[in-house]
């Protein structure tokens, strides 16, 4: 494609690798149009952009206790985000994390529940709560991955619809039953039971919990397992063509349900650590939907990499941590929601600079060579 | 008298299925077109927070709707934008429209000067037919007791039935996306068909997020829509893609998210967060019986192209 602008012309050609210069600039010139975007909108309203952006950055990153919120939050985001890149990595549409999440925060608070009750407490407590957060979004994800693997059901729909039913069996255990999880002595204002003090995760400064490190050790070992293993290969080359995974022997059924439950274990263990390091009980008010969609965001932003979702993670809770500070300074906090949407739109629509090059040239004299401007590169 | 809860529960569930069906219908032309658009959520936010506001403006439900409906429209013309012309992820697209418009209707709803929270629409409105028709037995309450946009919505159905599968427009729409390739070389315009009916979900949308705020509650609160957006975007799955099933699918949608308050009357209890997921586990049953009998299945199923970026380029 081209377009003539005077002695020169604009061309637009596909490209595979993106130069390192386009990699570098084109996200951050998204990021820098959104902004922009957002400032007319908070400048429309009345408000002080700069003062907005400055405030947000202040609540976000500023000082100890704004960086460990942000850390914070940014936790069960990793995880929510690797949950994304496992399954889309192999071109399987899981947007299911948030269902995921909430019925490991269902399974982790109900077994520390049960071991609080039977006299078990401290790490072995610990260990098996998390360990029953990712085994419950594991199977989850298993109620959509058994139809996607053996009648070929979609699993986007499949996977959205269990969110809503995950939410949904999360309020009857808090607001519609006397389970397990609710606290009888709160007959008027529903509230889980509390798990037992020995069963939160050790935190060391402010709000920050150990289990900020499992996420960031969850995206390292996925990192390695997608490049150094097997799995990883065949992940791959399944993703890139279930055909060529079939026929040289691989077991794309089998693929699809592990990649499925890797992934809903990961946002099932972000449920765990919410209930362990954050809530300390099944709370419905918290665990609302939200960090499950963001999740795959987060995840497209960082290009399907395991370790940038970190980073990614990180910004993107900075925001939500921002929230409560710009109402003080009457600003709608809702004006963080409405940015964080329009970045995401503005950086997701920037990927199309690292698809294609666009370069500014000369126009050459004379008929241009046939065939030139419509072969694909 | 156990009747009569019945009979107004259904012709309730007749009500609060309009929007559901109003943004249902609108995403299944979208759907046709062979784009995805997650963004029902975020649309019938953004797009009926605008028509509420214009309802506390000036008293006229149809300028109310029409608004509703283009900044719907405007919603989805982003997603169309980032889906059609870039071609990134629909499911990623979608999902940052749903994030942006629930913001923009938060921002708006509550900016200091506005306060859309503690207005109030400056009309509502009348059934259309007189008190005689409504008092019928039976098709009274359910048939002759609704206001016109209840009557618009059954329009709109025939006309997108028949506008599918009995136009060459229809088909146009449905070759671009069953096979946007073949339809390009029969020279439809792949990416105006698909911008053209990604709009008109979004319009879809605006209108049911306005009729839910404007009539329904006559108020404006954050998250109203509490998941409509979602249910709709279930029910064109639940219908198969067709437009009469979505009308029957709203109202049991519609009927479920009032069975609570019914069955209580009646003495039974059933809670409303199980009824609330219903409709989800209906569409995941229903999805999962289709796919499990390939008659079903080549009826029923999605468009083919759904969701895939079409490229002359690339195949």
């Amino acid at each position: 494609m081209s377009l003539p602008l005077g002695a020169f012309e604009l061309t637009v050609e596909r490209q595979q690798i993106p130069s390192r210069l386009v990699r570098m600039a084109a996200p951050t010139a998204s990021v820098a149009f959104g902004l922009l975007v957002g400032a007319v909108i908070i400048w429309a309203s009345g408000q002080d952009p700069i003062l907005a952006y400055t405030e947000m950055a202040k609540k976000g990153f500023g000082g100890r206790l704004a960086l460990t919120g942000t850390l914070v939050l940014a936790t069960p985001l990793i995880l929510t985000g690797l949950a994304a890149v496992v399954a889309f990595r192999m071109k399987i549409w899981n947007i299911g994390a948030e269902g995921q999440l909430i019925l490991g925060a269902v399974a982790s608070s109900g077994v520390g529940l049960w071991l609080g009750d039977n006299g078990i407490g401290g790490p072995v407590g610990i260990v098996l709560m998390l360990a029953a957060g990712a085994g419950a979004g594991a199977l989850w994800a298993g109620l959509a991955a058994l139809p996607r693997a053996y009648l070929n059901t979609d699993e986007v729909i499949s996977t959205l619809m269990l969110n809503f039913v995950a939410l949904g069996i999360m309020n009857y255990l808090i607001f519609s039953s006397f389970s397990h999880w609710r606290d009888p002595s709160r007959a008027t204002f529903p509230v889980g039971r509390f798990v037992d003090d020995s069963m939160f995760l050790h935190r060391f400064t402010g709000r920050l919990h150990i289990g900020l490190f499992i996420a960031l050790a969850a995206a390292g070992a996925l990192w390695w397992a997608l490049r150094s293993t097997r799995w990883g290969f065949e992940v791959w080359v399944t993703g890139d063509s279930p055909r060529a995974a079939l026929y040289s022997g691989m077991r794309v059924d089998r693929k699809i349900l592990s990649v499925l439950m890797v992934s809903g274990a990961f946002a099932g263990l972000g449920g765990g650590i919410e209930v362990g390091g954050v809530l300390g009980n099944l709370d419905p008010r918290a665990l609302s939907l939200g960090v499950g969609f963001a999740g795959i965001v987060v995840a497209a932003l960082a290009r399907l990499s395991p370790l940038g979702v970190i980073p990614v993670a990180i910004l993107v809770a900075s925001f939500t941590n921002a929230k409560p500070g710009l109402q003080v300074l009457g600003i709608p906090s809702e004006i963080v929601t409405l940015l964080e949407g329009i970045l995401f739109l503005c950086i997701v629509g920037g990927e199309w600079f690292l698809r294609n090059a666009v370069r500014l040239q000369r126009r050459a004299a004379g008929p241009r060579p046939v065939g030139v401007e419509a072969a694909p590169s | 008298m156990n009747d009569s809860v019945l009979l107004l529960s259904l012709a309730s569930a007749i009500v609060i299925g309009t929007p559901i069906l109003l943004a249902g219908l609108g995403e299944m032309m979208t759907e046709h077109s062979g784009v995805m658009n997650l963004g029902v959520e975020g649309m019938m936010l953004g797009g009926g927070v605008v028509g509420f506001w214009m309802s506390t403006q000036y008293p006229s439900m149809p300028l109310a709707m029409a608004v509703g409906a283009g900044v719907g429209a405007l919603f989805a013309g982003i997603h169309a934008y980032l889906a059609v012309t870039l071609r990134v992820n629909q499911i990623v697209s979608g999902l940052a429209l749903v994030i942006t418009g629930t913001g923009f209707a938060g921002f708006v709803g509550s900016s200091n000067d506005s306060a859309l929270i503690y207005a109030r629409p400056k009309s509502s409105l009348e059934p259309v037919f007189g008190e005689g028709m409504q008092e019928l037995p039976l098709v009274g309450p359910l048939v002759f007791g609704h206001d016109w946009v209840v009557y618009m919505s059954w329009l709109l159905v025939a006309v997108a039935a028949f506008w599918l599968f009995r136009t060459r427009a229809g088909l146009a729409l449905r070759a671009v996306g069953e096979d946007p390739a073949t339809a390009d070389t029969v020279g439809i315009s792949v990416g105006v068909t698909r911008y053209v009916y990604t709009m008109i979900g979004g319009a879809g949308a605006g209108m049911g997020g306005t009729y839910l705020m404007v009539e329904i509650f006559a108020t404006y609160q954050h998250g109203i829509t509490a998941g409509l957006g979602w249910i709709a975007f279930a029910l064109v799955t639940f219908a198969g893609w067709r437009p009469w099933r979505a009308l029957v699918a709203a109202y049991v949608f519609g009927a479920l998210r009032n069975l609570g308050f019914t069955l209580q009357i009646l003495g039974a209890s059933v809670p409303s967060d199980v009824l609330n997921a219903l409709p989800f586990v209906l569409t995941i049953v229903a999805l999962i019986i289709i796919s499990a009998r390939p008659a079903a299945a080549r009826k029923y199923s999605a468009p083919s192209a759904l969701s895939i970026p079409y490229s002359r380029e690339i195949r």
